[in-house]
Protein backbone atom coordinates (compact mmCIF):
# COMPACT_ATOMS: atom_id res chain seq x y z
CA UNK A 1 0.00 0.00 0.00
CA UNK A 2 1.62 3.32 -0.98
CA UNK A 3 2.13 6.37 1.60
CA UNK A 4 -0.26 8.55 -0.41
CA UNK A 5 -3.87 8.60 0.33
CA UNK A 6 -4.41 10.18 -3.21
CA UNK A 7 -2.07 10.73 -5.95
CA UNK A 8 -2.68 12.38 -9.09
CA UNK A 9 -0.21 12.04 -12.55
CA UNK A 10 -1.55 14.69 -15.13
CA UNK A 11 -4.98 14.42 -14.96
CA UNK A 12 -7.11 15.31 -18.33
CA UNK A 13 -10.67 15.32 -18.51
CA UNK A 14 -12.32 16.56 -21.62
CA UNK A 15 -16.03 16.76 -22.60
CA UNK A 16 -18.37 16.81 -25.10
CA UNK A 17 -19.59 20.25 -26.59
CA UNK A 18 -23.01 20.70 -24.87
CA UNK A 19 -25.75 20.67 -27.38
CA UNK A 20 -29.38 21.72 -27.72
CA UNK A 21 -32.56 20.26 -29.70
CA UNK A 22 -32.40 17.44 -31.82
CA UNK A 23 -28.55 17.33 -31.57
CA UNK A 24 -29.08 16.53 -28.36
CA UNK A 25 -29.44 12.79 -29.53
CA UNK A 26 -25.76 12.55 -31.16
CA UNK A 27 -24.50 14.45 -28.11
CA UNK A 28 -23.01 11.04 -26.55
CA UNK A 29 -21.41 10.23 -28.80
CA UNK A 30 -20.07 13.71 -29.93
CA UNK A 31 -16.12 13.94 -29.36
CA UNK A 32 -14.76 15.39 -26.19
CA UNK A 33 -13.58 18.81 -26.71
CA UNK A 34 -14.16 20.81 -24.33
CA UNK A 35 -11.29 21.28 -21.75
CA UNK A 36 -12.40 20.79 -17.94
CA UNK A 37 -9.33 19.45 -16.58
CA UNK A 38 -5.20 19.92 -18.12
CA UNK A 39 -2.75 18.33 -16.77
CA UNK A 40 -3.31 18.01 -12.91
CA UNK A 41 -0.67 16.75 -10.74
CA UNK A 42 -0.53 16.55 -6.97
CA UNK A 43 -0.60 14.01 -4.23
CA UNK A 44 -2.54 13.80 -0.49
CA UNK A 45 -0.87 12.70 2.05
CA UNK A 46 -2.62 10.11 5.10
CA UNK A 47 -4.30 12.56 7.60
CA UNK A 48 -3.60 15.25 5.40
CA UNK A 49 -6.60 18.23 4.63
CA UNK A 50 -5.89 19.75 0.48
CA UNK A 51 -8.63 22.68 -0.08
CA UNK A 52 -9.52 22.96 -4.14
CA UNK A 53 -10.51 26.40 -4.63
CA UNK A 54 -11.30 27.82 -7.89
CA UNK A 55 -14.49 29.87 -9.45
CA UNK A 56 -16.91 28.31 -10.83
CA UNK A 57 -16.38 25.94 -13.84
CA UNK A 58 -12.76 26.12 -12.51
CA UNK A 59 -12.67 21.95 -12.45
CA UNK A 60 -13.06 21.42 -8.51
CA UNK A 61 -16.40 18.90 -8.90
CA UNK A 62 -14.60 16.98 -11.64
CA UNK A 63 -11.74 16.67 -10.17
CA UNK A 64 -13.37 15.23 -7.14
CA UNK A 65 -16.06 13.11 -9.23
CA UNK A 66 -13.10 11.40 -10.88
CA UNK A 67 -11.58 10.65 -7.75
CA UNK A 68 -14.84 9.15 -7.03
CA UNK A 69 -14.96 6.94 -9.70
CA UNK A 70 -18.01 8.69 -11.02
CA UNK A 71 -16.34 10.34 -14.05
CA UNK A 72 -13.76 8.78 -16.37
CA UNK A 73 -10.38 10.60 -16.99
CA UNK A 74 -9.54 10.98 -20.29
CA UNK A 75 -5.91 10.87 -19.69
CA UNK A 76 -3.80 10.93 -17.30
CA UNK A 77 -4.05 8.61 -13.97
CA UNK A 78 -5.68 9.16 -10.31
CA UNK A 79 -4.73 6.85 -7.55
CA UNK A 80 -6.54 6.23 -3.89
CA UNK A 81 -4.50 4.32 -1.88
CA UNK A 82 -2.49 3.12 -4.46
CA UNK A 83 -5.34 1.44 -6.63
CA UNK A 84 -6.04 3.52 -10.00
CA UNK A 85 -10.10 4.81 -10.40
CA UNK A 86 -10.18 3.61 -13.78
CA UNK A 87 -8.55 0.08 -13.33
CA UNK A 88 -9.87 -0.86 -9.81
CA UNK A 89 -12.74 0.66 -9.47
CA UNK A 90 -14.18 -1.38 -6.35
CA UNK A 91 -11.18 -0.88 -4.36
CA UNK A 92 -11.15 2.75 -4.42
CA UNK A 93 -14.47 3.03 -3.55
CA UNK A 94 -13.67 0.46 -0.61
CA UNK A 95 -11.31 3.03 0.30
CA UNK A 96 -13.14 6.49 0.29
CA UNK A 97 -16.67 8.38 1.58
CA UNK A 98 -17.65 11.21 -1.11
CA UNK A 99 -20.28 13.49 0.32
CA UNK A 100 -21.62 16.58 -2.07
CA UNK A 101 -23.22 19.93 0.12
CA UNK A 102 -26.70 19.35 -0.97
CA UNK A 103 -29.59 18.47 1.49
CA UNK A 104 -31.02 15.19 -1.24
CA UNK A 105 -29.34 12.16 -1.85
CA UNK A 106 -31.72 9.78 0.63
CA UNK A 107 -34.73 7.99 0.73
CA UNK A 108 -36.93 10.83 2.47
CA UNK A 109 -39.47 8.29 3.77
CA UNK A 110 -37.10 6.11 5.34
CA UNK A 111 -35.21 6.89 8.90
CA UNK A 112 -32.22 7.92 9.29
CA UNK A 113 -31.04 4.29 10.37
CA UNK A 114 -33.13 2.67 7.33
CA UNK A 115 -30.51 4.70 5.30
CA UNK A 116 -27.48 4.34 7.09
CA UNK A 117 -28.29 0.40 7.22
CA UNK A 118 -28.76 0.29 3.72
CA UNK A 119 -25.68 1.95 2.30
CA UNK A 120 -23.93 -0.06 4.92
CA UNK A 121 -24.99 -3.11 3.24
CA UNK A 122 -23.99 -1.59 0.26
CA UNK A 123 -20.24 -1.25 1.36
CA UNK A 124 -20.13 -4.61 2.96
CA UNK A 125 -20.86 -4.05 6.47
CA UNK A 126 -23.77 -5.84 8.01
CA UNK A 127 -25.51 -7.20 11.55
CA UNK A 128 -23.82 -6.04 14.82
CA UNK A 129 -20.42 -3.87 13.07
CA UNK A 130 -22.85 -2.25 11.20
CA UNK A 131 -25.12 -1.93 14.30
CA UNK A 132 -22.06 -0.92 15.83
CA UNK A 133 -20.70 1.40 13.15
CA UNK A 134 -23.90 3.31 13.01
CA UNK A 135 -23.87 3.99 16.47
CA UNK A 136 -20.52 5.03 16.31
CA UNK A 137 -21.10 7.71 13.49
CA UNK A 138 -24.24 8.71 14.69
CA UNK A 139 -22.79 9.56 18.26
CA UNK A 140 -19.87 11.33 16.54
CA UNK A 141 -22.63 13.71 14.89
CA UNK A 142 -24.93 14.26 17.33
CA UNK A 143 -27.49 12.00 15.11
CA UNK A 144 -28.75 9.74 18.41
CA UNK A 145 -31.83 11.06 18.99
CA UNK A 146 -33.32 11.88 15.21
CA UNK A 147 -32.06 8.36 13.69
CA UNK A 148 -35.40 6.60 13.76
CA UNK A 149 -37.12 9.67 12.34
CA UNK A 150 -37.95 9.79 8.85
CA UNK A 151 -35.16 11.68 6.51
CA UNK A 152 -37.92 14.01 5.00
CA UNK A 153 -38.33 15.48 8.46
CA UNK A 154 -34.78 16.75 8.74
CA UNK A 155 -33.29 20.20 8.41
CA UNK A 156 -30.53 20.80 5.97
CA UNK A 157 -28.28 20.68 8.44
CA UNK A 158 -29.07 17.38 9.54
CA UNK A 159 -29.11 15.89 6.17
CA UNK A 160 -25.55 17.07 6.01
CA UNK A 161 -24.97 15.35 9.31
CA UNK A 162 -26.36 12.11 8.02
CA UNK A 163 -24.14 12.76 4.46
CA UNK A 164 -20.96 12.59 6.47
CA UNK A 165 -21.99 9.82 8.67
CA UNK A 166 -22.55 7.99 5.87
CA UNK A 167 -19.26 8.83 4.09
CA UNK A 168 -17.66 7.78 7.36
CA UNK A 169 -19.41 4.63 7.73
CA UNK A 170 -16.73 2.24 6.68
CA UNK A 171 -13.78 4.17 7.89
CA UNK A 172 -12.31 5.71 4.49
CA UNK A 173 -8.72 6.23 3.73
CA UNK A 174 -9.81 9.38 2.20
CA UNK A 175 -13.10 11.68 2.42
CA UNK A 176 -14.37 14.07 -0.41
CA UNK A 177 -16.29 16.75 -0.04
CA UNK A 178 -17.86 18.67 -2.72
CA UNK A 179 -18.90 22.63 -0.64
CA UNK A 180 -19.62 20.62 2.89
CA UNK A 181 -21.03 23.50 4.11
CA UNK A 182 -22.46 25.02 1.14
CA UNK A 183 -26.22 25.25 2.71
CA UNK A 184 -25.38 25.67 6.48
CA UNK A 185 -26.02 28.86 8.87
CA UNK A 186 -23.04 29.88 10.14
CA UNK A 187 -22.90 28.66 12.98
CA UNK A 188 -23.95 25.15 11.96
CA UNK A 189 -20.78 25.47 9.32
CA UNK A 190 -18.35 26.47 12.15
CA UNK A 191 -19.42 22.92 14.55
CA UNK A 192 -19.39 20.98 11.03
CA UNK A 193 -15.61 22.42 10.37
CA UNK A 194 -15.00 21.71 14.15
CA UNK A 195 -15.92 18.24 13.79
CA UNK A 196 -13.98 17.44 10.76
CA UNK A 197 -10.88 18.80 11.95
CA UNK A 198 -10.71 17.38 15.07
CA UNK A 199 -13.13 13.87 14.76
CA UNK A 200 -12.25 13.11 10.88
CA UNK A 201 -8.93 14.24 10.45
CA UNK A 202 -7.17 14.19 13.88
CA UNK A 203 -8.26 11.78 15.43
CA UNK A 204 -9.18 9.20 12.51
CA UNK A 205 -6.44 9.81 10.46
CA UNK A 206 -8.73 10.36 7.26
CA UNK A 207 -7.33 12.01 4.92
CA UNK A 208 -9.62 15.05 3.72
CA UNK A 209 -10.35 16.51 0.29
CA UNK A 210 -13.04 19.63 0.02
CA UNK A 211 -13.71 21.95 -2.97
CA UNK A 212 -15.05 25.08 -1.24
CA UNK A 213 -15.83 28.33 -2.25
CA UNK A 214 -15.50 29.86 1.38
CA UNK A 215 -11.95 30.97 2.09
CA UNK A 216 -11.96 31.47 5.82
CA UNK A 217 -12.96 27.45 5.76
CA UNK A 218 -10.09 27.20 3.75
CA UNK A 219 -7.76 28.53 5.96
CA UNK A 220 -9.39 26.83 9.15
CA UNK A 221 -9.19 23.33 7.62
CA UNK A 222 -6.51 23.11 5.03
CA UNK A 223 -3.09 21.89 5.33
CA UNK A 224 -2.46 22.80 1.81
CA UNK A 225 -4.67 24.34 -0.90
CA UNK A 226 -4.80 23.51 -4.75
CA UNK A 227 -5.78 26.69 -7.14
CA UNK A 228 -8.05 25.70 -9.75
CA UNK A 229 -8.37 27.83 -13.28
CA UNK A 230 -10.19 26.65 -16.10
CA UNK A 231 -8.89 23.20 -15.55
CA UNK A 232 -5.33 24.19 -14.76
CA UNK A 233 -3.32 23.60 -11.26
CA UNK A 234 -2.22 27.30 -10.51
CA UNK A 235 -0.46 26.86 -7.43
CA UNK A 236 -0.75 23.48 -5.11
CA UNK A 237 0.95 24.51 -1.90
CA UNK A 238 0.35 25.60 2.35
CA UNK A 239 -1.34 28.81 2.94
CA UNK A 240 1.86 30.73 3.76
CA UNK A 241 3.53 30.11 0.60
CA UNK A 242 0.49 30.64 -1.79
CA UNK A 243 0.70 34.15 -0.34
CA UNK A 244 4.32 34.59 -0.73
CA UNK A 245 4.38 33.74 -4.41
CA UNK A 246 1.16 36.07 -4.87
CA UNK A 247 2.66 38.55 -3.18
CA UNK A 248 -0.37 39.10 -1.33
CA UNK A 249 -1.89 39.55 2.49
CA UNK A 250 -4.82 37.65 1.95
CA UNK A 251 -6.37 34.24 0.60
CA UNK A 252 -8.76 36.42 -1.57
CA UNK A 253 -5.71 38.25 -2.49
CA UNK A 254 -3.98 35.64 -3.73
CA UNK A 255 -6.41 33.80 -5.80
CA UNK A 256 -6.95 37.20 -7.44
CA UNK A 257 -3.53 37.76 -8.60
CA UNK A 258 -2.41 34.22 -9.26
CA UNK A 259 -5.70 33.87 -11.73
CA UNK A 260 -5.30 37.21 -12.90
CA UNK A 261 -1.67 36.42 -13.58
CA UNK A 262 -2.47 32.89 -15.69
CA UNK A 263 -5.14 34.91 -17.92
CA UNK A 264 -1.96 37.39 -18.61
CA UNK A 265 0.76 33.96 -19.30
CA UNK A 266 -2.65 32.83 -21.43
CA UNK A 267 -3.21 35.69 -23.43
CA UNK A 268 0.53 36.45 -24.05
CA UNK B 1 -18.12 -10.27 -4.22
CA UNK B 2 -19.46 -14.07 -2.84
CA UNK B 3 -22.65 -15.17 -3.24
CA UNK B 4 -23.30 -14.46 0.51
CA UNK B 5 -22.74 -10.72 0.10
CA UNK B 6 -24.91 -10.65 -2.72
CA UNK B 7 -27.70 -11.97 -1.23
CA UNK B 8 -27.29 -9.82 1.64
CA UNK B 9 -27.06 -6.63 -1.03
CA UNK B 10 -30.37 -8.00 -2.89
CA UNK B 11 -32.06 -8.46 0.76
CA UNK B 12 -31.25 -4.90 1.31
CA UNK B 13 -32.64 -3.73 -1.84
CA UNK B 14 -35.89 -5.26 -1.15
CA UNK B 15 -36.30 -4.08 2.51
CA UNK B 16 -35.30 -0.93 1.32
CA UNK B 17 -38.30 -0.59 -1.12
CA UNK B 18 -40.56 -2.37 1.17
CA UNK B 19 -40.32 -0.25 3.99
CA UNK B 20 -40.61 3.05 1.40
CA UNK B 21 -43.97 1.52 -0.12
CA UNK B 22 -45.15 0.45 3.70
CA UNK B 23 -45.04 4.22 4.12
CA UNK B 24 -47.99 4.56 2.03
CA UNK B 25 -49.91 3.16 4.04
CA UNK B 26 -53.40 3.67 2.37
CA UNK B 27 -52.06 3.08 -0.72
CA UNK B 28 -50.86 -0.23 0.13
CA UNK B 29 -54.07 -0.99 1.54
CA UNK B 30 -56.22 -0.51 -1.06
CA UNK B 31 -54.58 -1.87 -4.08
CA UNK B 32 -56.11 -5.51 -3.47
CA UNK B 33 -59.59 -3.91 -3.46
CA UNK B 34 -58.78 -2.31 -7.15
CA UNK B 35 -57.43 -5.70 -8.32
CA UNK B 36 -61.14 -7.38 -7.24
CA UNK B 37 -62.46 -3.99 -9.37
CA UNK B 38 -60.51 -5.41 -12.36
CA UNK B 39 -61.58 -9.11 -12.51
CA UNK B 40 -65.21 -8.19 -11.92
CA UNK B 41 -64.94 -6.16 -15.07
CA UNK B 42 -63.54 -9.05 -16.95
CA UNK B 43 -65.59 -11.62 -15.38
CA UNK B 44 -69.34 -9.49 -16.68
CA UNK B 45 -67.65 -8.47 -19.73
CA UNK B 46 -66.89 -12.12 -20.55
CA UNK B 47 -70.51 -13.14 -19.84
CA UNK B 48 -71.04 -10.36 -22.58
CA UNK B 49 -68.96 -11.47 -25.16
CA UNK B 50 -69.32 -15.25 -24.40
CA UNK B 51 -70.71 -17.11 -27.76
CA UNK B 52 -70.09 -20.01 -29.47
CA UNK B 53 -67.68 -18.76 -31.59
CA UNK B 54 -65.99 -17.23 -28.81
CA UNK B 55 -65.73 -20.53 -27.36
CA UNK B 56 -64.52 -22.50 -30.37
CA UNK B 57 -61.61 -19.60 -31.21
CA UNK B 58 -60.28 -20.61 -27.62
CA UNK B 59 -57.63 -23.61 -26.53
CA UNK B 60 -59.48 -26.77 -25.39
CA UNK B 61 -60.85 -26.16 -21.64
CA UNK B 62 -60.57 -22.12 -21.53
CA UNK B 63 -63.67 -19.75 -21.37
CA UNK B 64 -63.10 -16.00 -22.11
CA UNK B 65 -62.49 -15.24 -18.54
CA UNK B 66 -60.06 -17.33 -17.80
CA UNK B 67 -58.51 -16.92 -20.73
CA UNK B 68 -58.29 -13.14 -20.37
CA UNK B 69 -57.75 -13.15 -16.92
CA UNK B 70 -54.54 -14.95 -17.48
CA UNK B 71 -53.17 -12.78 -19.97
CA UNK B 72 -54.33 -9.40 -17.88
CA UNK B 73 -52.14 -10.98 -15.12
CA UNK B 74 -49.64 -11.89 -16.83
CA UNK B 75 -48.87 -8.86 -19.26
CA UNK B 76 -48.42 -6.71 -16.28
CA UNK B 77 -44.78 -8.79 -15.86
CA UNK B 78 -43.52 -7.20 -19.41
CA UNK B 79 -44.62 -3.79 -18.24
CA UNK B 80 -42.48 -4.07 -15.02
CA UNK B 81 -40.00 -5.92 -16.66
CA UNK B 82 -39.67 -2.72 -18.85
CA UNK B 83 -40.19 -0.34 -16.47
CA UNK B 84 -38.64 -1.28 -12.80
CA UNK B 85 -35.28 -0.78 -13.79
CA UNK B 86 -35.52 2.16 -15.56
CA UNK B 87 -38.03 3.56 -12.66
CA UNK B 88 -35.49 2.88 -9.87
CA UNK B 89 -32.51 4.77 -12.02
CA UNK B 90 -34.57 7.70 -12.70
CA UNK B 91 -35.67 7.56 -9.23
CA UNK B 92 -32.06 7.27 -8.11
CA UNK B 93 -31.06 10.31 -10.06
CA UNK B 94 -33.87 12.18 -9.14
CA UNK B 95 -33.85 12.07 -5.23
CA UNK B 96 -30.08 12.30 -5.29
CA UNK B 97 -28.99 8.68 -4.60
CA UNK B 98 -27.27 8.01 -7.98
CA UNK B 99 -23.97 9.63 -7.09
CA UNK B 100 -24.23 7.70 -3.78
CA UNK B 101 -25.34 4.22 -4.60
CA UNK B 102 -22.18 4.27 -7.30
CA UNK B 103 -19.78 5.34 -4.58
CA UNK B 104 -20.45 1.87 -2.87
CA UNK B 105 -18.47 -1.00 -3.11
CA UNK B 106 -22.11 -2.89 -4.67
CA UNK B 107 -20.80 -4.27 -8.09
CA UNK B 108 -23.85 -2.10 -10.89
CA UNK B 109 -25.55 -5.97 -11.62
CA UNK B 110 -26.28 -6.98 -8.37
CA UNK B 111 -27.86 -2.97 -7.76
CA UNK B 112 -29.71 -3.53 -10.76
CA UNK B 113 -30.68 -6.74 -9.84
CA UNK B 114 -31.88 -5.65 -6.54
CA UNK B 115 -33.83 -2.58 -7.64
CA UNK B 116 -35.74 -5.18 -9.91
CA UNK B 117 -36.70 -7.43 -7.00
CA UNK B 118 -39.47 -5.21 -5.26
CA UNK B 119 -41.16 -4.64 -7.99
CA UNK B 120 -41.09 -7.98 -9.31
CA UNK B 121 -42.43 -9.36 -6.10
CA UNK B 122 -45.05 -6.59 -5.95
CA UNK B 123 -46.08 -8.42 -9.54
CA UNK B 124 -46.14 -11.73 -8.30
CA UNK B 125 -48.66 -10.59 -5.18
CA UNK B 126 -50.60 -8.58 -7.39
CA UNK B 127 -50.75 -11.71 -10.04
CA UNK B 128 -51.61 -14.01 -7.17
CA UNK B 129 -54.44 -11.41 -5.94
CA UNK B 130 -55.67 -11.47 -9.59
CA UNK B 131 -55.67 -15.24 -9.64
CA UNK B 132 -57.17 -15.14 -5.91
CA UNK B 133 -59.66 -13.30 -6.39
CA UNK B 134 -60.81 -14.63 -9.90
CA UNK B 135 -60.64 -18.37 -8.15
CA UNK B 136 -62.61 -17.53 -4.68
CA UNK B 137 -65.24 -14.95 -6.19
CA UNK B 138 -65.32 -15.99 -9.91
CA UNK B 139 -65.09 -19.83 -10.15
CA UNK B 140 -61.11 -19.79 -11.68
CA UNK B 141 -60.75 -23.02 -12.39
CA UNK B 142 -57.50 -24.03 -10.11
CA UNK B 143 -57.69 -27.52 -9.51
CA UNK B 144 -56.31 -29.21 -12.57
CA UNK B 145 -53.10 -26.28 -12.83
CA UNK B 146 -49.60 -27.45 -13.19
CA UNK B 147 -48.35 -25.09 -10.15
CA UNK B 148 -44.64 -26.33 -11.06
CA UNK B 149 -45.15 -25.53 -14.73
CA UNK B 150 -46.68 -22.48 -14.32
CA UNK B 151 -44.37 -21.47 -11.45
CA UNK B 152 -40.84 -22.52 -14.44
CA UNK B 153 -42.47 -20.34 -17.08
CA UNK B 154 -43.16 -17.56 -15.04
CA UNK B 155 -39.47 -17.30 -13.54
CA UNK B 156 -38.46 -18.45 -17.59
CA UNK B 157 -40.06 -15.24 -18.59
CA UNK B 158 -38.88 -12.51 -16.13
CA UNK B 159 -35.76 -13.51 -17.60
CA UNK B 160 -36.71 -13.03 -20.76
CA UNK B 161 -38.27 -9.95 -19.99
CA UNK B 162 -35.51 -8.43 -17.75
CA UNK B 163 -33.22 -8.39 -20.50
CA UNK B 164 -35.49 -5.96 -22.51
CA UNK B 165 -36.05 -3.80 -19.22
CA UNK B 166 -32.14 -3.30 -18.77
CA UNK B 167 -31.83 -2.39 -22.39
CA UNK B 168 -34.61 0.19 -22.02
CA UNK B 169 -32.28 1.57 -18.79
CA UNK B 170 -29.47 1.93 -21.03
CA UNK B 171 -31.41 4.07 -23.74
CA UNK B 172 -32.30 6.03 -20.60
CA UNK B 173 -29.33 6.56 -18.80
CA UNK B 174 -27.52 8.06 -22.05
CA UNK B 175 -30.63 9.99 -23.89
CA UNK B 176 -32.43 10.39 -20.12
CA UNK B 177 -35.53 10.66 -22.09
CA UNK B 178 -38.04 7.25 -21.28
CA UNK B 179 -37.16 4.87 -24.25
CA UNK B 180 -39.80 4.99 -27.22
CA UNK B 181 -38.88 1.20 -28.41
CA UNK B 182 -40.47 0.72 -25.35
CA UNK B 183 -43.95 1.71 -25.95
CA UNK B 184 -43.50 0.55 -29.26
CA UNK B 185 -42.55 -3.42 -28.26
CA UNK B 186 -45.33 -2.86 -25.00
CA UNK B 187 -47.97 -2.12 -27.73
CA UNK B 188 -46.89 -4.42 -30.14
CA UNK B 189 -46.54 -7.10 -27.51
CA UNK B 190 -50.71 -6.28 -26.63
CA UNK B 191 -51.52 -6.48 -30.00
CA UNK B 192 -49.58 -9.62 -30.88
CA UNK B 193 -49.12 -11.77 -27.72
CA UNK B 194 -52.43 -12.86 -27.39
CA UNK B 195 -53.53 -10.99 -24.08
CA UNK B 196 -57.18 -10.53 -24.45
CA UNK B 197 -57.48 -12.98 -27.61
CA UNK B 198 -55.75 -15.94 -29.06
CA UNK B 199 -53.31 -15.32 -31.77
CA UNK B 200 -55.07 -17.59 -33.89
CA UNK B 201 -57.51 -14.82 -35.01
CA UNK B 202 -54.73 -12.49 -35.78
CA UNK B 203 -53.67 -12.45 -40.13
CA UNK B 204 -51.13 -15.07 -41.10
CA UNK B 205 -48.23 -12.39 -40.96
CA UNK B 206 -48.71 -10.82 -37.84
CA UNK B 207 -49.07 -14.45 -36.39
CA UNK B 208 -45.66 -14.53 -37.73
CA UNK B 209 -45.09 -11.84 -35.98
CA UNK B 210 -46.29 -12.58 -32.99
CA UNK B 211 -44.19 -15.42 -32.79
CA UNK B 212 -41.32 -13.16 -32.14
CA UNK B 213 -42.46 -10.94 -28.92
CA UNK B 214 -41.49 -13.17 -25.91
CA UNK B 215 -44.98 -12.65 -24.20
CA UNK B 216 -46.80 -14.68 -26.52
CA UNK B 217 -44.69 -17.61 -25.49
CA UNK B 218 -45.35 -16.57 -21.97
CA UNK B 219 -48.91 -16.76 -22.18
CA UNK B 220 -48.93 -19.76 -24.03
CA UNK B 221 -47.24 -21.58 -21.02
CA UNK B 222 -48.81 -19.94 -18.85
CA UNK B 223 -52.39 -20.72 -20.12
CA UNK B 224 -51.12 -24.27 -20.92
CA UNK B 225 -50.40 -24.98 -17.11
CA UNK B 226 -53.07 -23.03 -15.16
CA UNK B 227 -56.06 -24.03 -17.45
CA UNK B 228 -55.05 -27.21 -19.40
CA UNK B 229 -52.80 -28.43 -16.47
CA UNK B 230 -49.94 -28.67 -19.23
CA UNK B 231 -46.98 -31.16 -18.24
CA UNK B 232 -43.69 -30.15 -18.58
CA UNK B 233 -43.41 -31.73 -21.94
CA UNK B 234 -45.96 -29.92 -22.94
CA UNK B 235 -44.51 -26.37 -21.85
CA UNK B 236 -41.22 -27.31 -22.90
CA UNK B 237 -41.66 -25.57 -26.37
CA UNK B 238 -42.87 -22.03 -24.85
CA UNK B 239 -40.12 -22.26 -22.25
CA UNK B 240 -37.33 -23.23 -24.54
CA UNK B 241 -38.62 -20.21 -26.71
CA UNK B 242 -38.38 -17.78 -23.53
CA UNK B 243 -35.00 -19.37 -22.41
CA UNK B 244 -33.57 -18.68 -25.84
CA UNK B 245 -34.62 -14.87 -25.40
CA UNK B 246 -33.72 -14.78 -21.88
CA UNK B 247 -29.96 -16.31 -23.61
CA UNK B 248 -29.68 -13.61 -26.29
CA UNK B 249 -31.27 -10.53 -24.70
CA UNK B 250 -29.66 -10.85 -21.07
CA UNK B 251 -25.74 -10.95 -22.05
CA UNK B 252 -26.46 -8.14 -24.79
CA UNK B 253 -28.09 -5.91 -22.05
CA UNK B 254 -25.69 -6.12 -19.31
CA UNK B 255 -23.53 -5.22 -22.15
CA UNK B 256 -25.00 -2.24 -23.12
CA UNK B 257 -26.11 -1.09 -19.39
CA UNK B 258 -21.95 -1.39 -19.03
CA UNK B 259 -21.58 1.00 -22.31
CA UNK B 260 -24.22 3.31 -21.44
CA UNK B 261 -22.80 4.10 -18.02
CA UNK B 262 -18.80 4.47 -19.46
CA UNK B 263 -20.38 6.74 -22.02
CA UNK B 264 -21.86 8.75 -19.14
CA UNK B 265 -18.93 9.08 -17.01
CA UNK B 266 -17.01 9.89 -19.98
CA UNK B 267 -19.45 12.81 -21.45
CA UNK B 268 -20.49 13.57 -17.54
CA UNK B 269 -23.95 13.06 -17.92
CA UNK B 270 -24.57 10.79 -14.87
CA UNK B 271 -27.16 12.77 -12.94
CA UNK B 272 -28.45 14.99 -15.93
CA UNK B 273 -32.01 14.48 -16.28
Amino acid sequence: MGSDALTIENLEKYFPPARTGWKTLVQPFTRATVCALAGISFAVGRGEVLALIGANGAGKSTLLRIIATLLAPTRGRAAVAGFDVEREPARVRRELGFHTGGDTGFYARLSARENLQFFATLNNLAGDPAARRIREVADLLALGEMMDRQVRTFSTGMVHRLGLARALLHAPTLLLLDEPTRSLDPLAAAEFRRFLKNEVVLQRGTALVFASHTLAEVEELANRVALLDGGRLLACDTVPRVLASAGAATLGEAVERLTLRAHQETRE
Amino acid sequence: MNLRRALRTLWAFFRRDLAIARSYRLLFLLEPIEMLFAVATFFYLSRFVQSTELTRALPRGMNYFTFALVGLAFFDYLNVAFSAFEQSLDQARRNGTLEALLVTETPLPVMLVGSALYPFTLTALRTAVYLGWGMFVFGFPWRAANWPGALAVLLVSILAFAGLGVLSASYLLVFKRGNPARWLFIGASALLGGMMYPISVLPQTLQVAARLVPITYSLEGMRGALLQGASFGELWPSLRALLLFAVVFLPVSFAAFAWALRRTKVTGTLTHF
